[in-house]
């Protein structure tokens, strides 16, 4: 499995843990499941972009 | 409509402060530590058991897969027990691993709980990932629990 897969198929696993967790409701548990996951999936390659130029 | 709303979740939030907390049976925590989901499954939340059981088990397994190693105690490294602790948190899937690694004499050995084997292959391109998913799973498993506290307790639905 490559870097990438993997870290998606993290964020899904604890996005839908989360929303699981601290919602109860369907629609409040898809929204939190999309920004959770959105969060990590984008911020770890925002980050890894603005890592790059380091050595 | 966004006022009723505030009033209702301030009823709800001043109704639940007044009503005392149930006690919560130990027995409950700890088979909702040792098997994930259990806990919500013997208090009626079937399917939400369902999720939380499947989410840690597939994190589990990939980080096997990976060739992840499971913290275990080392003696000199006071860190160690810190990281053992978040990986205790898979319960039954943590001792089995152990067992599956070192053999039901590793964990007889008069070193223990020292001189345990985490499994898992440093060399492998998967080996930190791995100890992430694992790691990951079990502290999952820990918040599973304390939502299983709050649940019996009355705090949560």
């Amino acid at each position: 499995m490559d870097h990438f897969t993997l870290l998606v198929w993290h964020a899904l696993l604890v996005a839908v843990f989360f929303a699981f967790l601290w919602r109860s409701d369907a629609r409040g548990r898809k929204a939190l499941f999309l920004k959770t996951f959105l969060i990590m999936v984008v911020g770890a390659v925002v980050l890894g972009w603005l890592m790059f130029p380091f050595p | 409509m966004t006022a009723d709303k505030t009033k209702r979740k301030e009823a709800e939030a001043k109704a639940a402060a007044d009503t005392p907390p149930k006690p919560v049976s130990k027995l409950l925590i700890f088979v909702a530590w040792l098997v994930p989901g259990l806990g919500h499954w013997l208090l009626g939340k079937r399917f939400r058991a369902g999720v939380f059981a499947a989410i840690i088990l597939a994190a589990f397994i990939t980080g096997v897969l990976l060739k992840g190693e499971l913290a275990v105690p080392q003696q000199n490294s006071p860190l160690s027990w810190f990281f053992t602790f978040g990986c205790l948190g898979n319960g039954v899937l943590y001792f089995l691993r152990l067992i599956w690694v070192n053999g039901l004499d590793g964990l007889q050995s008069s070193l223990f709980p020292y001189g345990l084997q985490g499994g898992g292959d440093p060399v492998s391109a998967g080996f930190f990932y791995g100890k992430t998913f694992l790691y990951t799973a079990g502290l999952m498993n820990l918040l599973v629990v304390l939502d299983v506290h709050d649940i019996a307790r009355g705090d949560k639905s």
